[in-house]
């Protein structure tokens, strides 16, 4: 017989959240079957709220700060790292691929981690305009991200999804669909790294059932595609997005300089010069 | 005492020399379109007929499409600064020609002539020798892997500042070695089929650079095209909707330049005289058609008396009327068409309550005039101080604390710029931080360079036009 292991949990604002709808879907891993929540429309709304105060509290803090955030979002990895080897293992890979992809998440991690205080000397300027004029460029959060994950078994993979958009200050909405337990294991860490809650939230259903919901909201303000999906999907979020100029983004790179351009505006201020 | 008379001084358009029909300029010359169809242009100011330019269609546009696919064979051979060459002669012959340019701008679209000779023209030959510059540097931009042109792009342009739109869109755009197929704006077509004679006179490779003159019909089928990989239009947010609908199902770099309703921000210690001069260049700078005007006044409670009075005062010593008098201040609304939505619009502000002050000047009998246009007493959620009115009309709302001056200039779907005067250097520095608009000008208003980003939050669109950043608009990201 099989024993139902564990149900998982949404995590949203800072908190565990059962699906308002009370529905779960079941994921099985090593033959072993785990419930994870089916997230409804009404959830989706209740994280974009979220995602807005957690994109507030985020984005104001230092860039020093969010550097520290995340670093101690590397060490409770490291601190759990039977378990995601665990897990990734229930998941297929051998045991070397396991240990192997942890390493790297720990390293995407320390990557962005130092970025977050760096990355608006990048891409940031003062412009030589003609005129006695002080005139500088700088980058601001987008706001409200929602990320459809690679939903491949890669702990690594899961969090380049996020933390390009998170390092700049932006909220995300993180959607798990086949991975939903290692994500949602992961909320675990993070809940533990503080972070503001709603800054990063975590939630697991099936993409399909929500997509219209998630392209017509305009409080989202962008949405990154990190998984495959098929062209009358792409046509339907970009269309639905148009309603609201919703940033849309279909395999965005994740690491890198350019991993960041999504996710950032453009503010431009002026100022005389004179005595 | 008795005052001088007012003496005209009115620039001679001797200079230009407009044909009766144009075609559209494919392969590197002028051709017959398709469509055997022509729109007419007249000058708004006169109502007069200049000239009538090509109706293009979805024919015409396929060809330019192959135009643009040979333009782009030997464009992506060339190297850097042999791209460089081009626009910096461009650059040259346009501020030789400026004159020409800038009476032809005010001929065709009605702008004052001190704006297009003083503003337009010099601006439109910083952006070619800015982007000329970049040409062979491209590498050195922007730590970032894989940046390659899109192709061919696909480029449609306002009628409020035309031949500066078409620097901003096409300098970039050529400069990162793309090619370009631009369709201008149907009322003020004539600057771009002038800069088209420039293309060929620099010797530019045939199919770098094409022109399909026309409507919306036009721009609706460039923006159809499968061969298009990029799409840069400036314009309403409502047709920058249609564009990213339109494209849902293609992969295809966007930029999009939309509409604003830029609060222009007073506090109570604001420098008031040049805070009057600023709003009153912020919302009147070419009659208000202008996407990041000043359109809506903050103002201080306490200070709104004051600040008022001085400018009803500033505003009455406007001079509207002819746009080649060298002494006009507002020239003509650009068409029949939007001097008609203004007027709607300022008639429904007056109908919910605003109280309405326009200056006394007497406004010519043909063409199509809109006197200066303040409202006062106007509440956040009247159409006057929501709606981008696109006409020298400028809204009043106040605040008391700076928080509230925060949540009232972001209260709109808009976010493009924004002004701030006051003459403490920490307020502008918070208030900056808080605005969600693209271009803040901080004690000045409607400034811009080639060297200065240009682009907006929210439904004001996406991408940026101008400087480094620029580039990026132009410049594929390879994941």
């Amino acid at each position: 017989m099989n024993e139902i292991k564990k149900t998982y949990k949404n995590y949203v604002g800072g908190k565990y959240v059962r699906s308002e709808s009370g529905k779960t879907f079941r994921i099985e891993l090593k033959n072993e079957f785990y419930e994870v929540p089916l997230t409804s429309r009404k959830d989706i709304r209740d994280a974009v709220v979220a995602a807005k105060k957690g994109h507030t509290d985020w984005q104001k803090l230092s860039p020093y700060n969010k550097t520290q955030v995340l670093y101690r979002l590397s060490e409770m990895l490291e601190g759990n790292f039977e378990t995601y080897q665990q897990l990734l293992q229930d998941a297929g890979l051998t045991k070397a691929k396991a240990k192997e992809d942890i390493h790297k998440a720990v390293d995407s991690i320390i990557w962005y981690a130092g970025m977050a205080d760096k990355w608006e000397q990048m891409t940031g300027n003062l412009n030589p305009v003609a005129g006695d004029f002080f005139n500088i460029s700088h980058q601001e959060s987008l706001g409200v991200v929602f990320t459809l994950n690679s939903n491949t078994q890669s702990l690594n993979s899961l969090l380049l999804n996020m933390l390009p958009a998170l390092t700049v200050g932006c909220s995300v909405i993180s959607f798990n669909e086949e991975n939903s337990v290692l994500a949602l294991k992961l909320a675990e860490d993070i809940n533990n790294s503080d972070l503001p809650g709603g800054a990063l939230n975590i939630m697991s259903g099936k993409f399909e059932l929500l997509i219209e919901d998630i392209s017509n909201h305009v409080e989202i303000t962008a949405m990154a595609i990190y998984k495959e999906i098929h062209n009358d999907e792409k046509t339907m979020i970009k269309e639905n997005a148009s309603k609201s100029l919703k940033r849309i983004f279909i395999n965005p790179p994740t690491m890198g300089l350019e991993a960041l351009f999504p996710f950032i505006e453009t503010k431009t201020v002026w100022h005389p010069k004179g005595r | 005492m008795n005052k001088w008379e007012y003496a005209e001084s009115i620039e001679s358009s001797s200079i230009v020399n407009i044909e009766k029909k144009y075609g559209i300029f494919i392969d590197g010359k002028f051709q017959n379109a398709n469509s055997k169809k022509f729109i007419k242009t007249i000058s708004p100011s006169t109502e007069e007929v200049l000239s009538s330019v090509s109706l293009g269609n979805e024919i015409d546009i396929n060809s330019a499409v192959e135009s643009a696919k040979e333009g782009l064979k030997i464009w992506s051979k060339l190297s850097g600064t042999e791209r460089a060459k081009y626009l910096f002669k461009l650059a040259r012959l346009i501020q030789e020609r400026s004159r020409e340019f800038a009476v032809l701008e005010t001929l065709d679209g009605g702008k004052p002539i001190k704006e297009s000779r003083d503003f337009d023209l010099p601006q439109v030959a910083a952006n070619f020798f800015y982007f000329a510059g970049w040409a062979d540097k491209l590498d050195l931009s922007w730590n970032a892997k894989g940046l390659k042109p899109y192709g061919i792009v696909g480029q449609i342009i306002p009628w409020n500042f035309p031949l500066l739109m078409l620097s901003w869109k096409v300098a970039p755009a050529l400069a990162t070695g793309n090619v370009v197929i631009l369709k201008p704006a149907e009322s003020t077509p004539l600057t771009a089929i002038l800069f088209a004679e420039l293309c060929q006179e620099v010797g530019l490779p045939p199919g770098v650079f094409n022109l399909v003159t026309g409507d919306g019909s036009t721009g609706a089928a460039l923006v159809k095209h499968p061969d298009i990989s990029k799409i840069a239009f400036t314009g309403s947010t409502g047709v920058g909707k249609y564009i990213q609908k339109e494209t849902a199902d293609r992969d295809i770099g966007l930029t999009l330049e939309l509409g604003g309703k830029a609060a222009n921000i007073v506090f109570n210690d604001a420098a008031i005289d040049q805070a009057v001069e600023g709003v009153v260049n912020g919302i009147f700078f070419n009659q208000g058609h202008v996407c990041c005007a000043g359109s809506r006044l903050v103002l201080q409670e306490d200070i709104h008396d004051e600040f008022v009075t001085k400018l009803e005062k500033r505003m009455q010593s406007l001079r509207v009327g002819n746009p080649l008098d060298k002494n006009t201040d507002i020239g003509a609304i650009n068409s029949k068409d939007q001097l008609d939505k203004i007027t709607s619009l300022v008639n429904e502000g007056v109908e919910e309550g605003g109280t309405i002050f326009q200056t006394d000047c007497e406004l010519p009998q043909n063409g199509f005039w809109f006197k200066p246009t303040l409202f006062t007493n106007a509440q956040p959620s009247y159409r006057i101080s929501r709606e981008e009115i696109f006409g020298p009309v400028l809204t009043t709302l106040t605040f008391r604390t700076p928080e509230e001056a925060i949540e009232i200039s972001n209260n709109t779907e808009y976010g493009l710029s924004a002004g701030i005067w006051t003459e403490k250097g920490s307020k502008i520095l918070w208030t900056a931080d808080r605005l969600q608009a693209g271009v803040i000008w901080a004690n000045t208003f409607n400034k811009f360079d080639p060297s200065s980003p240009f682009g907006g939050y929210k439904e004001s669109g996406f991408g940026r036009e101008g400087g480094r950043h620029g580039l990026l608009s132009y410049l594929k990201v390879q994941s």
